[in-house]
């Protein structure tokens, strides 16, 4: 029980720090708003073809953005040395990092359902009548995204070159997950419900976040310590 | 023959990435830099012998097909798998404290290591229907191959071994 209250005491620091200055969360929602908008010159928007690209152009979207909101989580901790506080916090190292995941997820995914409903309008997507499914992996793929996404911005974050290590490392291991949220997403935003052959995917994706949540908890308290 | 090589280059490609992980927990345990030495040799090494073996492979590609780039799903794996391992080399390059560096390459190749067979079938499931793949034969270029990568990492372990030597010595006549 005391390990959730300092998960969630992490969390909301985090998430009330993001709320106040804002820095990360308008970057993203900017960032996510300007892709979607150049697209639309690569793909004819009212071609069919658009359909079959949806889902794989709207994880692109939701990846960039993310991992502008992703790089400030440790990065934010870098003044007055407040990481080095944090560490040093009579917390266990996995409930600071799970604190910060969540409140990156809750932010990442707060970006997310603003862009959805633009994407919605910009390429006449329906993608109202499975948003319940679509929901679902929407949290699948972003718990995917923000684990990783956390994990190594911790791993990046004394690092000279943070903002340019950071997606090198992260896309490549995401790649998988990524491809199951793409194939998900497609079928679920043209308001078809998910396609029985696509089950292995989503069996693909919670494997994922089950994976790699474990061995970013294995494994957090060296790339927080060192 | 070209075909033969890129499996035989991804085969040991693989071995490479696996004994880099098994060396990485064993630094992270015992904190000893001749683990560390051997994680970044092979995988190095490893690197080097996975983009050679996509080059045999797209020439093969287009010997067959007439394309130099066919998405075949063992190409494509291959790809992904240089993608993975290249911002490991360049995370090292990133960070100067041996210690710190060490451990952040062992955290990047762990986790490289649990992804490599997701990506795998992944890759697999994406491009299944779509293309003709190219025939699978790895054969005896095996040895060779996984021969002239043993050979290469155990020169790029003792060259690495020497330099941080050296580097040490420096550090203690500078503190001197």
């Amino acid at each position: 029980m005391k390990y959730f209250r300092q998960i969630a005491t992490v969390a909301v620091k985090d998430v009330r720090a993001e709320l106040r200055t804002k820095e990360a969360i308008n970057a993203s929602l900017a960032f996510a708003l300007m892709i979607l908008l150049l697209f639309s010159y690569t793909f004819d928007p009212e071609q069919e073809m658009m359909r079959q690209v949806s889902g794989g152009l709207l994880w692109i979207v939701f990846a960039f953005a993310g991992t502008l909101t992703l790089n400030r989580s440790f990065a934010r901790e870098l003044p007055n040395d407040c990481l080095d506080a944090l560490i040093a916090a009579p917390i266990p190292g996995s409930a600071l990092f799970l604190g910060k995941c969540f409140a990156s997820f809750v932010l990442v995914l707060a970006v997310e359902l603003v862009s959805l409903p633009v994407f919605g309008i910009f390429y006449r997507v329906h993608w109202t009548p499975q948003f319940p499914a679509l929901f679902g992996v929407l949290l699948l793929g972003t718990w995917a995204l923000t684990i990783i996404g956390t994990i190594f911005s911790a791993l990046t974050v004394n690092i000279k070159l943070r903002e340019v290590m950071l997606p090198m490392l992260t896309y490549p291991i995401l790649m998988p997950a990524l491809m199951s949220a793409m194939r998900l997403t497609t079928s679920l935003v043209n308001g078809q419900p998910i396609p029985e052959d696509d089950f292995a995917w989503l069996k693909m994706l919670i494997g994922f976040d089950l994976v790699f949540t474990a061995v970013s908890l294995a494994l957090v308290e060296t790339v927080l310590v060192g | 023959m070209l075909a033969a090589l890129f499996d035989s280059s991804v085969w040991t490609a693989l071995a490479a990435a696996a004994i880099a992980a098994i060396a990485s927990i064993l630094f992270l345990r015992s904190r000893n830099f001749l683990y560390d030495s051997l994680a970044l040799a092979v995988s190095e090494i490893g690197l080097v012998l996975l983009a050679a073996g996509i080059v045999a492979g797209a020439i093969a590609g287009r010997i067959a097909g007439g394309f130099w780039w066919t998405w075949d799903a063992r190409l494509t794996t291959a790809l992904v798998g240089v993608l993975l391992y290249a911002p490991y080399l360049m995370l090292r390059r990133a960070i100067e404290e041996p210690t710190r560096r060490a451990a952040s390459a062992a955290v990047v190749s762990i986790f490289a290591l649990f992804d490599i067979p997701l990506i795998a079938v992944a890759v697999n499931w994406w491009l299944a229907r779509r293309t003709v793949s190219l025939p699978l034969s790895t054969g005896w270029t095996i040895l060779p191959v996984a021969l002239l990568g043993a050979a290469l990492a155990s020169i790029r372990f003792r060259q690495e071994q020497q330099r941080r030597a050296q580097d040490a010595e420096r550090r203690t006549a500078q503190e001197i």
